[in-house]
């Protein structure tokens, strides 16, 4: 039998809603550490949903309540006492638009560390902004203009200097909600070599449209609908040959 | 397939593949038909014409790998419709290699002289009989797509094995009364062989469809029956 890595995050009956609205229904679900794990679905089935009660980005939402667990490392994290800006830190996140700040590329890395109480000087803050950029792959493409604003690199250079923000802060797990869907097959490209690269270090949940990138990147994949988990494995099974019905007519493209 | 595509051309470019397959798969058995009765009958005069529909066999081989490259490249197929497209390639080569087969037998019947014993023809008709059996059934489960009748037609070829062995003794021992006999019993042996080898390619055949249906492939190996000495 292959051995799987350790488990993570563990979800155990997850409910979210919005209002009146349910969007997850009891998600049992188990991210093994240093993997990356695909989620896929159609839109609106709880998907990022899912992904954002694991930095508890759904608590800026007013109306949202969520019940159930999440573990982190066995620790609870829906706990109300639990330290949320330190959660955020341990768990970093791309979205599916790049967002630098309006602000140089050195800063946009040095934020991160700076609020953390991380890199109190200058040169560790230097060492910061250059590692996050080599690991996100990007150094060598703006070590020569760290001070030219973030925004004005290209869409693909962008959301690698998002990863790079995301990484500065040492966290140990990263987010991505559809990373690339905003980038040509190029950037696409270099930001799942990227991911393979940083599997070594991170757990990584990645939310993706792109069948064929859940392939290529992840080892397991969920598959979501309507709110619910409808089957989850090793991702090499669940594309060649998944168990639940719904889950075959979703990837081969009958569903709906 | 239940349901179909939400992209009706893909849906169309399975469908035509899979008909393809079975088009060739039926070129393939009468052609297997027709040797097999030029070799009983050594009816010299249909040679040419088996020779020649193993043209149409091939030409379809070529086709359908198009057709596979085309869905690849355009389509990226998962699950069901993978390994569809992937048993399709499988299917085709096999079918394609069982073509070679009855092409490689009919052109045995050249050198045979006309008046073969009677039980020798008898042990070769029956192996005959059985490989056009199986490839008829193989067939069959692929067009209705039942891993039962696949299976069965795994495992029964360990009874083309013996019937390999029985036709193999007779033609043995048909040669070792003349030397006389030798030349053309030698080509009798290859075609015998042939037969016995046209059996395997219809049980690889069988595999895929169990693995296309079930996605998972046959466990354990093959009932063999007697084996020829090589």
């Amino acid at each position: 039998m292959e051995l799987m890595n350790e488990i993570k995050i563990k979800s155990k009956n997850l409910n979210v809603y919005y209002g009146e609205k349910q969007a997850l229904f009891d998600v049992n679900l188990d991210l093994n550490e240093k993997e990356v794990t695909a989620l896929i679905g159609p839109s609106g089935c709880g998907k990022s949903t899912f992904i954002r009660c694991i930095n508890r980005m759904n608590d800026v939402i007013d109306i949202c309540k969520v019940s159930g667990n999440i573990e982190i490392d066995g620790v609870e994290i829906n706990d109300k006492n639990l330290d949320v800006v330190s959660l955020r830190e341990r768990v970093g996140m791309v979205f599916q638009k790049p967002n630098p700040f309006p602000k140089s590329i050195y800063d946009n890395i040095s934020y991160g560390p700076k609020i953390h109480g991380k890199g109190e000087t200058k040169s560790e803050l230097d060492e910061i902004v250059e590692n996050s950029l080599k690991k996100a792959a990007l150094w060598e493409e703006v070590k020569d203009r760290l001070d030219e604003p973030g925004t004005g690199l290209s869409g693909g250079q962008q959301q690698r200097l998002c990863i790079a923000r995301a990484i500065s802060v040492n966290p140990e797990v990263i987010l991505m909600d559809e990373p690339c869907s905003a980038l040509d097959p190029i950037a696409t490209a270099k930001i799942e070599e990227l991911i393979d690269e940083l599997k070594k270090t991170y757990t990584i949940v990645i939310v993706t449209h792109s069948m064929a990138q859940a392939v290529r990147v992840s080892q397991k994949t969920g598959f979501f609908h309507l709110g619910k988990l409808i089957e989850v494995g090793k991702t090499e099974k669940i594309f060649k040959n998944p168990d639940n019905k719904m889950t075959q007519d979703y990837i081969t493209g009958r569903f709906g | 397939m239940s349901n179909e595509h939400t992209v009706k051309s893909y849906e169309e470019e399975l469908r035509y593949l899979i008909d393809s397959v079975i088009k060739m798969g039926s070129l393939t058995e009468s052609q297997l038909v027709d040797s097999m009765d030029a070799v009983i009958k050594v009816d010299k005069d249909s040679i040419d014409k088996i020779i020649k529909s193993d043209d149409e066999i091939n030409k379809f081989r070529s086709k359908i790998d198009t057709q596979i490259m085309t869905l690849l490249v355009k389509r990226a197929p998962m699950a069901i419709d993978l390994r569809e497209t992937i048993s399709s390639l499988k299917i085709s080569q096999d079918l394609e290699r069982i073509g070679d087969l009855s092409k490689s037998n009919a052109k045995k019947v050249k050198p045979l002289p006309l008046d073969l014993p009677e039980e020798l023809l008898g042990n070769l008709k029956r192996l005959g009989d059985l490989v056009i059996k199986q490839l008829n059934d193989v067939l069959d489960s692929y067009v209705n797509k039942n891993y039962d009748k696949a299976k069965e037609v795994w495992e029964k070829d360990e009874q083309v094995d013996d019937l390999t062995y029985i036709a193999m003794e007779s033609v043995i021992d048909f040669l070792s009364k003349d030397k006389k006999n030798l030349d053309f019993s030698t080509h009798l042996i290859f075609a015998t062989k042939n037969l016995e080898r046209a059996g395997d390619h219809i049980t690889n055949i069988a595999e895929s469809i169990c693995f296309l249906i079930k996605g998972e492939y046959l466990k354990g190996s093959r009932p063999k029956g007697k084996v020829i000495q090589q």
